[in-house]
């Protein structure tokens, strides 16, 4: 009697504690609230990044990425003094959106840039919408979010990687392509753009699997499916902590060098290689940026990034040093600490250097840009991404 | 048929070595919550301590293998007497008290790791001449996780044959049956129930060090292997060590050959399953054996 209605508190402690995992996180962080009003020629920028949850290396990345921007300019945009007030972007989108919900009601902020998490991203349309406040998005950007008014993003649409690399593929791969992602909004995104440039060029689909996301750690039964299909590439997205065990697993249980591994850019970006090893050899993947791009404006850049945190730069360290440089722009252009006129003054700005290269809007605001392939490759003993190709320009 | 077996055979195997690690981890959480009636949301903290154990000491090499074994278990010890400590005043208080302190523990735990181990997850390399795939069947496999079910297999045979045979044994599945009666037999079952609690938590962090190859340590990974062994405990029935193996083994199944078969209910199998036990069986499968 007692057994059966503890073993029913037990099945409910399960399934809260998944719902209290993705709770957790989001109200941490945050700055000090003197509550004062903005001193004249000052501004407070949000910046809106993950400090907890599986994010956090991209979170870390971002944050010192617009950090080495502001340490090039004296802590100054556009002439005006800045304050960060660093929100804790978490996990989910619920922990995301109380964040900037933070940062635009009570913190007050002029602008916000950062964001992670498509899903937060989704979250937090609304208020900045509602509240006339710009949001430069540094990393999240769903392909449904098309008619925005406050909300740019420096980074690419999601289902970029993908569009970029199906032509490629199905030009240069001689058979069927299995598609393997995590089963959210971004692994299908990816898919869908893979398969817009994939399928006009004549690729053929063997079959198309998601997997449970965040729950999947063990890979293995799908990798099984995927050997027995007969597929002679695969096309993956999975970043963060899957992706170092799906690339590892797709070593040990032998399909690296039996069936060619495709996927977008972050499955092999920043410290996830590190934790893949030689597993990763041989990788290939479509990024917008990587650190090794040869121009003047990104070696400058990479030097100041490996001082300050002695890693090199990441896609996502890179789009928030992008995001500082157009606030810079727009904040010198407005003149003023105004967020409508700052958000009409990133509309006008006609075209940003950076260390990807020179790149100008889209019409939905998200750049207009050159792709790479790159593979991964063992250079002076250390695993690295290398720029092998060309994929063209995208966003336009 | 054959063609079917074939198929599927890694997945089975697969199977087998991931029920076995989740026995190591159920078995202690089942027994502590079967005896002590303490809901401890900290046991899979206990596994995540574990395995950065094996991260931070193991280097591809035996020795290395050996001593955070060593480590893992003295880890093991120290955080299962703490926790047993630290439970011991809200005895009677009620599921919602223990659970908000255990939680709490886990919790700061994760923050205090997270901080030392950074927010990535840190595959963990196997001792070196384990490091490499075989073929089972023309099928590549992790040569590691062939001698991880030996291993286990072992541990798990262990486990069964100390709680269902020897005297130690019977004392503890008397205090899980009634705890009482054994103290009114002058038995102090507060040291059973540390014993049991330690030993519980020494099972989670060898579970960890030997597991941190196949579940690598990373933020959130407490979680989930919390919710893991949570749901075989609820598939096998509480405080008895067959029933942990027997819903380790089941899930194994589930989370592998169970994915294999049907991709795309993979997300809904893991409760699935504990959805389908709780309505035909609400006592655990445990029960099954018994008169």
């Amino acid at each position: 009697m007692t057994t059966r209605r503890t073993t029913y508190l037990l099945a409910l402690t399960a399934a809260s504690t998944l719902a209290l995992g993705a709770c957790g996180g989001g109200t941490l962080g945050g700055g000090g609230d003197e509550g004062g009003e903005e001193a004249d020629g000052t501004i407070k920028i949000g910046l809106l990044v993950p400090q907890s949850g599986v994010y956090k290396s991209l979170g870390d990345d971002m944050r010192a990425g617009f950090e080495v921007y502001l340490e090039e300019h004296d802590n100054t945009l556009g002439g005006l003094e800045v304050e960060v007030v660093l929100a804790d972007e978490g996990e989910t989108a619920e922990s995301g959106k109380a964040a900037a919900d933070k940062l635009v009601k009570q913190d007050q902020v002029t602008v916000v840039t950062g964001v992670v998490s498509s899903a937060v991203m989704n979250g937090v349309v609304d208020l900045f919408e509602t509240s006339k406040i710009p949001l430069v998005g540094s990393n999240a950007s769903p392909t449904t979010l098309t008619d925005a008014e406050f909300i740019w993003r420096t980074s690419y649409v999601n289902d970029e990687p993908g569009e970029a690399l199906g032509a490629y593929v199905a030009e240069n791969v001689d058979g069927g392509v299995y598609f393997l992602a995590a089963d959210y909004q971004a692994g299908k995104d990816e898919v869908s753009g893979f398969k817009k440039s994939f399928e006009p060029a004549g690729g053929e689909t063997v079959d198309e699997v998601y997997t449970p996301f965040p729950a999947t750690t063990n890979f293995q039964p799908f990798l099984a499916n995927a050997k027995a299909s007969g597929a002679e590439a695969l096309f993956s997205f999975y970043a963060g902590g899957a992706a170092v065990e799906f690339v590892k697993q797709y070593d040990q249980f032998g399909l690296k060098g039996e069936i060619a591994h495709y996927s977008a850019g972050f499955l092999t970006e920043g410290g996830v290689l590190d934790g893949q090893g030689a597993s990763a050899e041989g990788t290939f993947t479509a990024m917008n940026y990587n650190y090794d791009l040869d121009n003047e404006l990104n070696a400058s850049f990479v030097e100041a990034y490996v001082a300050k945190t002695d890693r090199n730069p990441t896609t996502y360290a890179m789009a928030s040093y992008d995001a500082a440089k157009v606030l810079d722009l727009a904040i010198e252009a407005a003149g003023e600490a105004d967020p409508e006129a700052i958000n009409t003054a990133i509309g006008e700005i006609s075209e940003i250097e950076s260390p990807r290269g020179t790149w100008t809007w889209s019409e939905i605001g998200t750049p207009v840009q050159t792709w790479y392939l790159r593979e991964v490759k063992e250079v002076d003993g250390t695993l690295t991404n290398v720029i092998i190709d060309e994929l063209g320009e995208l966003g336009g | 048929m054959t063609g079917w077996l074939d198929a599927h055979l890694v997945s089975m195997v697969d199977g087998v070595a991931y029920g076995l690690l989740l026995f190591t981890l159920a078995v202690g959480l089942s027994l502590v919550f079967g005896m002590m009636d303490v809901l401890n949301l900290a046991h899979g903290t206990l596994y995540l301590a574990g395995a950065y154990t094996a991260y931070a000491l193991s280097d591809g090499s035996w020795l290395g293998l050996l001593v955070a074994l060593l480590v893992g278990l003295l880890v093991g010890l120290a955080g299962g007497g703490l926790l047993a400590a630290a439970v011991a005043p809200l005895q009677g208080r009620g599921h919602l008290d223990q659970a908000a302190l255990t939680l709490g523990i886990a919790l700061i735990a994760a923050e205090v790791m997270a901080m030392f181990f950074g927010a990535e997850v840190l595959p963990t390399a196997p001792p070196g001449s384990l490091a490499r795939s075989v073929s089972v069947l023309d099928h590549s496999y992790p040569l590691y996780r062939l001698v991880f079910i030996a291993v286990a297999g072992v541990l798990a045979v262990l486990v069964y044959l100390a709680f269902e045979r020897s005297s130690v044994g019977a004392l503890v599945r008397a205090t899980v049956a009634d705890r009482d009666m054994v103290r009114a037999m002058g038995v102090d079952t507060r040291k059973v129930l540390f014993g049991v609690f330690a030993f519980g938590a020494v099972l989670a962090t060898v579970g960890g060090v030997l597991g941190a190859p196949i579940i690598a340590p990373g933020p959130g990974i407490d979680d989930r292997v919390l919710v893991l062994s949570l749901v075989v405990i609820v598939i096998g029935g509480l405080g008895s060590v067959r029933g942990a193996l027997l819903g380790a083994l089941l899930i194994g199944q589930v989370q592998t050959l169970g994915v294999a078969l049907t991709p795309a209910f993979a997300p809904f199998l893991l409760f699935g399953a504990m959805l389908l036990v709780l309505v035909l069986r609400p006592q655990g499968l445990s029960s099954l054996g018994r008169a």
